[in-house]
């Protein structure tokens, strides 16, 4: 064996060793790759998560937005009702003001009555004191001239002194009328429930009293109750009938009737007799005061009874009528209505 | 005026009219030989209670004082006020005798203790007449009180 077969077998050994190292390397070149593959497995797994991330993050902008927008229109329509708000407190606050005038002014208003009603009541005491003074000085004085000249004076002088006396009573007749007229509108109502059928009974005894010698005859129908105040309606129904008595005094007999009879729910009542009547045609003056449609010789009185009716009435909220004919008789017709709860 | 003589009516009244009237009307039943007239409520009081009225006068007092309301200078409320306050005069009868018909006016007065109130009316017989009766009453039908004596 020689060299060539040495060289053969080193070159043989050379390259089974080159193989060797070609393997190792062909081995550490797979190893690599294989790395490589991992790695690059390793990098696509991160890109798919940060895509992940970055469509999540996107569709957490897209809810930050629409949070956003909606926060936006929250705000708007808060201040769109902010403004609505402020709109209707400034209204509200000219209201106010001008509830507070108002009340305002009714309070001066009411102010003025309270005074109003005292300077009323400090004349009527005064008139009560002052007027009925001279009254008496006029009457007693000519009294007193009938009394000690009675030689001196002859009938017709002594008619005409008589003349002087009842024109005097008259008069004080007047100023107790008009003072109870002006005290009947002031005073306080007080509110009861009043049985009429008795209250007519009574009120017609009294009246008819003066009269004892005539011949009255009283129909008085049940009569259904009312509401108001007994003492002022006592007044109205008293100058009711006590003008019935007076009307019906050239009547045998004197039929007076008191009555009652519904209309739209409300209770009217009426005082109707057969006396001289009256003309329909003067029927709106009735109730004026001082307003007769009779003449003093004829009928006495000073005009204020039916005013006073008419005004006790009113207060109560009511209405009065009358009906009649010329010779024929009249009927005053009257409601009241229901005061609960107004006084 | 004679100290002895024993004023049985004290008339307060400051019109001259209302009191002529009203002493006509005493007259007729033959009571004015005792009355006192004086014009306003000053000289009531003085002349009731006065520093300057003597003993005697204010240990023999008047059966009856008519007394009316209206008066000028002290008003007739106040001469009621004083008289029944006062220990000495408050057992006098005072009888008011007013042209007002006022409410307030006679529950005031009796208020005060008055012991009659009436109403002068417009009409002189009637007038006459309550007076007449009045003073009737008070001076023969009616018991009066005890004299008081003042204070020595």
């Amino acid at each position: 064996m020689g060299d060539s077969q040495k060289a053969i077998l080193n070159i043989l050994d050379d390259s089974s060793a080159e193989k060797l190292r070609i393997e190792a390397t062909q081995k550490a070149i797979l190893n690599i790759l294989d790395d490589a593959s991992a790695e690059k497995v390793k990098i696509e797994a991160t890109q798919k998560a940060i895509l992940n991330i970055l469509d999540d993050s996107g569709a957490e902008k897209l809810r930050i937005e629409a949070t956003q927008k909606a926060i936006l229109n929250i705000l708007d329509d808060i201040g769109d009702e902010r403004d609505k708000a402020d709109h209707l407190n400034s209204e509200m606050a000219v209201e106010i003001a001008e509830r507070k005038r108002v009340e305002q002014e009714l309070e001066t208003q009411q102010q003025e009555l309270v005074n109003s009603n005292k300077e009323l009541e400090a004349f009527s005491y005064s008139v009560s004191h002052d007027l009925r003074a001279p009254l008496r000085a006029i009457d007693g004085y000519g009294r007193i001239l009938t009394e000690d000249y009675e030689g001196y004076l002859d009938q017709e002088g002594r008619r005409l002194l008589s003349v002087i006396s009842s024109e005097t009573q008259r008069m004080g007749q007047l100023v107790d009328d008009l003072l109870t007229f002006s005290r009947l509108g002031r005073q306080q109502l007080q509110s009861s429930d009043i049985d009429m059928t008795t209250l007519a009974q009574a009120v017609f005894q009294e009246w008819s009293a003066l009269d004892a010698y005539r011949a009255l005859q009283l129909e008085l129908k049940p009569l259904p109750p009312a509401r108001g105040d007994r003492a002022l309606i006592s007044v109205a129904l008293g100058n009711l009938i006590a003008n019935a008595i007076k009307f019906t005094r050239n009547r045998d007999p004197a039929v007076i009737e008191i009555g009652s009879r519904q209309e739209n729910g409300l209770s009217v009542y009426y005082v109707k007799d057969n006396g001289v009547g009256f003309d329909m045609k003067y029927a709106h003056k009735l109730f004026g005061v001082f307003q007769r449609l009779h003449s003093t010789e004829e009928f006495e009185g000073t005009g204020v009874g039916l005013a006073l009716v008419q005004r006790v009435i009113h207060r109560h909220g009511g209405r009065v009528w009358a009906e009649g004919k010329l010779d024929e008789g009249a009927t005053f017709y009257f409601s009241l209505t229901d005061m609960k709860g107004e006084l | 005026m004679n100290m002895e003589t024993l004023i049985e009516i004290l008339l307060v009244e400051d019109n001259p009219r209302d009191a002529e009237l009203t002493l006509r009307a005493l007259k007729k039943r033959n009571l004015t030989n005792t009355v006192m007239w004086v014009k306003d409520g000053a000289e009531a009081l003085e002349y009731i209670l006065g520093e300057n009225a003597d003993a005697q006068r204010v240990n023999q007092h008047p059966k009856v004082i008519l007394l009316d309301l209206k008066l000028p200078r002290v008003d007739g409320m106040e001469v009621l006020r004083r008289l029944k306050a006062d220990e000495r005069t408050k057992s006098i009868p005072v009888v008011v005798l007013t042209s007002s018909r006022e409410e307030q006016d006679i529950v005031q007065t009796y208020g005060l203790g008055v012991n009659s109130y009436i109403v002068k009316p417009v009409d002189f017989d009637n007038f006459s007449e309550a007076v007449g009766q009045m003073g009737l009453y008070w001076l023969l039908l009616n018991q009066p009180p005890e004299p008081v004596s003042a204070a020595a």
